[in-house]
């Protein structure tokens, strides 16, 4: 039992909301609160009856009154949706006790509209939130964060559709946020998400394109390719520019800097280099003149950065941690840009079209009608359920570059590229792969110094 | 907590399905089809079975009722063989549900089976489960519908020879 002061207010809680789980809230909420004796054994039974009575509702609209049976996996899904929604809302109750009392007063179905509509808020808050990522993206080559900021959120926002599957993620977030995230599903994953890309685009954009184009050139040379945190380059380089007295804004790590950082952190626990890096926080603060929530982000990051840097020291590994960057010409570059994508609904109604059509000829047909951008394209190639084959004969409708676009956003780069290494499990990036082994050594010379030449605009 | 959707198979849920298919008797009387409580429920039981074989689920009566007021008036079916087709009707429609992925509405899937087992398979079950519903499914699924057509033909012709 919990007890919080509020304004000489004493409130006792029964339910620890430490103990609900964040992924599954409605059933470990429910499980607390009969623990508690919040809810009794019929309480129960009458919400669980409640919940599969909504789940028949449910059912009755996926299936368009066509059919009274559903497969199993699919009606599982679909009840793994309104739990997913009775949680979205049941967490808007700070003290969970209270969500409990909700559930008894207002009945499951009062609160699964309410859900509904918290789970539109948070997807309108996480478009809005999307679009200032937007302008202010890192410009970097490195395929894994663009696509995935970019086009996965995009089509996140496509495919989501909280009535039948409230719960469902729908993207792999390819591109890996610095710090761990809780388990979470739906929506509320995506809003997390991109709100900790926020804070870590906005502590990038104190630094140039190209120094941080240099930075992480120095950490591979291929670094296009590689799914890693730029953020935590950045602010590494920072902090140890900043630690040894360097001009922190160019990010220029060198030997004789690495050697100091040595000295710095040598022999030291995890507790001191976080005390370190702290010291070295405060002066970007006061520079920088950073909002609280990027400090707060900010300083949540150091338990992480240490944990590399003691390691480092011990491995003898510290250029691996603070980069020295390297400098690469950059001229001769090919900038592609993917055009604008269509409306969310459109984009839909599309997609179904293309999924319901038997031969490819229509299907064929009605991309080459409807789709107007290179963005559009690769989206429709990835979600329109068309095999292998049919992906290569519209591949072969296309110009080599406008092939070698593609390939270069799916990572299909390097000569040596095999498909093992390969992300998720991407059927345009194994068409892309078989399309590249199919063509004649000119060609092949050909699609290759397309692809190191094309840049993503 | 749980959540199972086994939960759906609760005695209040079925005995409410039961008393669904015993009011078909007041239609089918006039076709000499009668079922007893027991048959009923029986059916009720082969609904469930072959819910769970086939990996679906489904709530109220479900298609009992919409099958039993369809075959009714079939010549193949007499008070001798009524309540065994049912059963075998049953299973069948669940099976072909999930080979035509689910493409067919209830009405539509019924609609076929009652025209087919009446004309071409003469009131065999065999024929239609193994041979017409079978190729429609895979028409609906492969789009074979050219080698349907001949197979067809082929039977029909067969059939006319007899």
């Amino acid at each position: 039992m919990r007890r919080i002061h509020l304004n000489n207010i004493e409130i006792v809680k029964k339910i620890n909301r430490d103990f609900l789980k964040s992924e599954d809230y409605f059933q470990s909420l429910l499980e607390e609160g009969f623990r508690v004796n919040l809810l009794t054994t019929n309480e129960v039974e009458s919400i669980q009856t409640d919940c599969l009575l909504l789940l028949a509702r449910q059912t009755e609209k996926y299936n368009g009154s066509e059919s009274s049976s559903i497969k199993i996996e699919a009606a599982s899904q679909l009840l793994s949706s309104i739990l997913f929604t009775l949680g979205v809302y049941l967490k808007t109750y700070e003290n969970p006790d209270l969500a409990i009392e909700d559930i008894k007063k207002e009945g499951i179905f009062n609160i699964y509209t309410k859900g509904l509509k918290q789970i539109d808020k948070l997807k309108i808050t996480s478009k809005l939130l999307h679009k200032s990522i937007l302008r202010k993206l890192v410009k970097t080559d490195n395929v894994f964060y663009k696509s995935t900021i970019e086009d996965g959120i995009n089509g996140f926002f496509k495919l989501y559709y909280p009535e039948f599957g409230a719960h469902e993620i729908h993207i792999t977030a390819d591109y890996p946020v610095h710090q761990k995230m809780e388990p979470l599903k739906g929506i509320e994953f995506i809003n997390k998400y991109l709100e900790w890309i926020y804070y870590e685009n906005l502590f990038c954009s104190f630094f140039s394109s190209e120094d941080i184009h240099n930075l992480l050139s120095g950490y591979d040379k291929n670094y296009s390719d590689i799914p890693f945190n730029i953020y935590e380059r950045v602010l590494l380089s920072a902090l140890g520019c900043e630690l040894v007295g360097k001009d922190y804004r160019h990010l220029e790590i060198d030997d004789s800097s690495l050697e100091k950082l040595f000295t710095i952190f040598n022999k030291k626990s995890k507790i001191q280099i976080q005390d370190i890096l702290k010291s070295g926080l405060e002066g970007l603060k006061v520079d920088l003149n950073l909002n609280e929530s990027l400090i707060k982000y900010l300083n949540n990051s150091l338990n992480q950065l240490a944990v590399l840097i003691e390691n480092s020291i011990i491995n003898n590994t510290l250029d691996r941690v603070f980069v020295v960057p390297r400098y690469y010409d950059n001229s001769n570059k090919l900038i592609v840009s993917f055009g604008i994508k269509m409306e969310d609904e459109k984009y839909r109604k599309i997609i179904d079209e293309i999924r319901q059509c038997r031969h490819f000829s229509d299907k064929k047909n009605i991309i080459k009608l409807e789709i107007k951008s290179l963005g559009d394209l690769e989206d429709v190639l990835i979600d329109a359920d068309l095999t292998e084959d049919e992906i290569l004969r519209i591949l072969d409708e296309l110009n080599l570059g406008e092939v070698a676009a593609l390939a270069k956003r799916n990572s299909i780069t390097s000569i040596d590229y095999e498909p093992s290494s390969r992300s998720g499990n991407n059927i345009l990036a194994e068409a892309l792969y078989t399309y590249k082994a199919i063509l004649s050594t000119q060609e092949l010379e050909k699609f290759t110094k397309l692809i190191e030449v094309i840049v993503i605009g | 907590m749980n959540f199972e959707l086994s939960l759906l198979n609760s005695n209040l849920l079925l005995k409410q399905a039961v008393s669904e298919v015993l009011s078909c008797n007041d239609i089918t009387e006039k076709y000499n089809l009668l079922l007893t409580n027991t048959q009923a429920a029986a059916l009720v039981e082969t609904r469930v079975t072959a819910l769970k074989d086939n990996g679906r689920m489904e709530f109220g009566a479900g298609v009992i009722e919409k099958i039993i007021l369809a075959f009714c008036d079939s010549p193949y079916i007499s008070m001798l063989n009524y309540e065994e087709t049912i059963h075998e009707l049953l299973e069948i429609f669940y099976y072909y549900k999930n080979e035509t992925n689910d493409l067919m509405s209830d009405d539509e899937l019924i609609k076929f089976m009652k025209i087919s087992y009446d004309s071409i398979c003469q009131g065999s079950l065999e024929l239609l489960s193994g041979r017409e519903l079978n190729n429609l499914a895979r028409t609906l699924r492969y789009a074979y519908k050219e080698k349907f057509t001949e197979d067809k033909t082929d039977l029909d012709e067969e059939d006319s020879l007899e």
